[in-house]
């Protein structure tokens, strides 16, 4: 008797764990352009007061279509797309940081394209020039829209700051750190190189300039090596720069500083340096979060990075994000084509936060000189190159700029470091 | 396992062929009580792994699996080719894996050491429970936000960082503690040590309060210091719990992660990268699902000669206590 009932409990016992393991293991359905549930989550890195601004065009397009939009924030953007891709719960729509990523995940099946959305991507990109709507090509396939932006070709200072003055050639600006190292109290560069992205595009800025634009894409197409001569040039004039003499901190400190922090070290109310180079998102996040004190144009400006080589000119070393959907249901559809309206664009250059590469925002959109000289430098760029640590596929743009650091520290390990970063470039560019 | 090599006096478990026999005379009947637990074991435990030693000799992109056989290429490149992770090109070798061994070898000590001082210590002053309760506070702290709490502290600017104030202050240049690759292992090590030496406390004086008073005074009696009352009675009768404790130690250890992650990211220049870290920058970041799980694979590797020692171990106390 009781072995009858055991055996009925364990049959219903092992029921039951059968149909949660199955339940489990299924999930993940997506079908074609399906109607919307009327919320769309939005995932992106932003946090701060970028993430306020988007969020302006984000409560804007929910006024104008009832949609409501989940934004969520992910500083640690690959990976989280990555594990909720594998988990069946991919985020509706993206902000993707690096364009490399955007052929990945299209080659992989998990993008949805502009056309499958039904949208019809000759239209959209008509607001775009060639620069931006080659980011968002994939064999073809228009993936996505540029969402903003940014110049990383350029130099903060603060006006203010007698000690500084603006410079033109790569050989002033040598000169002028040579002098600031020996004459100021405090040093002439700050770095955040913990974050190792800084580097990167210190490097690209300086590439671009010796070894010329056409060589900068081949380089981060994977055409030419990393042990070209060019490479070496470059990380040695870097070095020439940036160094324990002319960094606050020396090397050390710099490896110790995050972005921000880096800001910091120029613009807060204590300096220990006088000049920054990093992108135009600089402005905002020095008035917004570092220190709301600073009057732009007075005590926080910035001027091009400069000439290194006269027949290379001044290549525009440049950033953007792009909006691409996961998710194929009309609800994205709408919020995809909003984005990538001038509507959308002038309320978020608006906020100071961005510079939108969308034609039909107006110079007159931009609320401060800072993003409006930021704007102008990207729209009149004679030539431009895409920031290429991002173009990088897969581990590379992380590893190149650890490589980077290990340089800055060491320059005499650049032989090794180079030889080892082409082996694994050559197998990444191999797919 | 023959029944043969267990030493005398640990036996505790049935020998196999009586264990068989017990199932045949009616022990099946305590398989559908056993059969939710090991349903889930086989599900969530057995399962993964099977998946992820295969996945470990698979190319893949992304997390999908079974693109590409390769079989050990992923295992060679990792032990042989990728310097992030065992770089054996210079004395003394460096990477993930040699990280990881520096943090087995100071972590442990510096814990049990400093634990079992604060115990034995605490025993003795009135204020005990205040003494303890203010060791044992960090122990209720995320490693997230022991992260972030120290990394201020060794901020390399002296007006934000407490370590680098003090530096400043005895007329020292500032030290960028987490941005020398020299240094910024042991800054690590020595937070987390600070977040866990708590818990080594709490289970070690647990322990000697429970050590009877008696064999204590009776020692006094005859004559024995202090000194000789730890080193002869109290330490080997704890060499039990410091054992548990130094097991529970060496696991963590192995699995470190949240804090790297925190702290430095695995820099600067990666010399701070620990073996989960790899396994995460490799399918996450990179995603290489096939050999990121090889990098998981060596992690088990690691772990599973422990995990043998701890379970034999559990049988032989079964007895002894």
């Amino acid at each position: 008797m009781i072995r009858r009932y055991a055996l009925a409990f364990g049959a219903v016992v092992l029921a039951l764990s059968l149909a949660i393991a199955a339940a489990a293991c299924g999930g993940s359905d997506d079908g074609g352009s399906e109607e919307g549930t009327g919320t769309v989550s939005v995932l992106s890195l932003w946090g701060g007061s970028e993430q306020e601004a988007f969020q302006k065009v984000l409560t804007q397009f929910t006024k104008e279509t009832g949609i409501k939009t989940k934004y969520e924030s992910a500083r640690d953007f690959l990976p989280v797309v990555r594990s909720r891709l594998a988990a069946g719960n991919p985020p509706m729509v993206a902000i993707i940081p690096r364009p490399g990523i955007v052929a990945d995940l299209a080659n992989q099946g998990s993008l949805v394209s502009l056309e499958e959305l039904g949208l019809d991507p000759e239209k959209i990109n008509a607001n775009y020039s060639d620069a931006w709507t080659n980011l968002t090509t994939v064999d073809g396939t228009v993936y996505g829209v540029v969402a903003k932006a940014n110049s990383k070709s350029v130099i903060w200072y603060s006006p203010a700051d007698k000690a500084v003055k603006t410079t033109q050639t790569w050989d002033e600006l040598q000169s002028l750190t040579d002098d600031l190292a020996t004459s100021s109290p405090i040093k002439p560069w700050s770095l955040g190189a913990k974050d190792s992205w800084t580097l990167t595009d210190w490097f690209e800025n300086v590439y671009a300039r010796t070894a010329g634009p056409d060589k900068y894409n081949q380089l981060f197409t994977g055409e030419i090596p990393f042990t070209d001569p060019t490479v070496k040039n470059a990380l040695e004039m870097m070095s020439k720069m940036l160094n324990d003499k002319t960094v606050a901190g020396g090397i050390d400190g710099a490896l110790g500083t995050g972005f921000v922090d880096g800001i910091g070290k120029v613009f807060s109310a204590n300096p220990s340096a006088h000049m920054y180079m990093e992108g135009g998102f600089v402005g905002g996040i020095t008035l917004a979060d570092v220190n709301p004190n600073v009057k732009p144009g007075e005590s926080i400006d910035f001027y091009p990075f400069v000439t290194i080589d006269e027949a290379q000119g001044q290549p525009l070393v440049g950033g953007g994000d792009i909006t691409a959907a996961f998710v194929n249901n009309t609800d994205v559809a709408k919020l995809v084509e909003y984005l990538a309206s001038p509507e959308a664009g002038t309320i978020w250059v608006s906020t100071g936060a961005i510079v939108s590469p969308n034609k039909g925002v107006t110079p007159d959109a931009y609320p401060n000189e800072l993003v409006k000289k930021e704007a102008e430098q990207i729209t009149s760029a004679e030539t431009f190159v895409f920031d290429g640590s991002d173009l990088l596929p897969g581990a590379l743009g992380e590893d190149w700029g650890t490589l980077l650091q290990t340089v800055l520290k060491d320059p005499s390990k650049v032989d090794s470091q180079l030889e080892t970063f082409q082996q694994q470039a050559q197998d990444a560019f191999a797919g | 396992m023959s029944s043969g090599t267990v030493a005398p006096g640990t036996v505790v478990a049935k020998p196999p062929g009586r264990r068989l026999a017990a199932l045949r005379e009616g022990g099946w009947q305590a398989l559908p009580f056993l059969a939710p637990a090991l349903i889930l074991v086989f599900f969530f435990l057995i399962v993964p792994v099977i998946w992820t030693v295969l996945l470990s000799v698979n190319k893949t992109r992304g997390l999908n699996f079974g693109t590409e056989w390769v079989g050990l290429d992923n295992y060679e490149r990792l032990l042989t080719r990728d310097s992030r992770f065992l770089n054996r090109d210079e004395f003394p070798w460096s990477g993930a894996l040699v990280n990881n061994i520096r943090w087995l070898i100071v972590y442990p000590i510096l814990c049990l050491l400093l634990g079992l001082i604060t115990a034995v210590l605490a025993t003795r002053v009135r204020y005990e429970a205040a003494f303890k309760a203010i060791i044992f506070v960090p122990m209720a702290i995320s490693a997230t936000a022991v992260g972030v709490i120290w990394l201020l502290v060794y901020s390399p600017d002296p007006d934000i960082g407490v370590v680098n104030a003090l530096v400043a202050g005895a007329g020292g240049e500032p030290v960028s503690w987490l941005g020398r690759a020299d240094l910024a292992n042991y800054a690590i090590i020595l937070a987390y040590v600070w977040a866990s030496t708590g818990f080594v406390m709490v289970v070690l004086s647990a322990a000697l309060k429970g050590i009877s008073q008696e064999v204590i005074e009776a020692a006094r009696t005859d004559g024995a210091t202090e000194w000789d009352i730890f080193r002869r009675i109290q330490f080997p009768l704890l060499s039990l719990p410091i054992a548990v404790v130094a097991v529970w130690m060496i696991i963590n250890v192995i699995k470190v992660f949240d804090i790297v992650y925190i702290m430095t990211k695995g820099g600067p220049g990666g010399a701070t990268r620990v073996i989960a870290y790899s396994y995460y920058v490799e399918t996450f970041e990179n995603g290489l699902g096939g050999y990121g799980a090889s990098v998981a694979v060596v992690m088990l590797v690691l772990i599973i000669p422990v995990m043998i020692w701890q379970i034999r171990r559990f049988r032989s106390e079964a007895v002894v206590s």
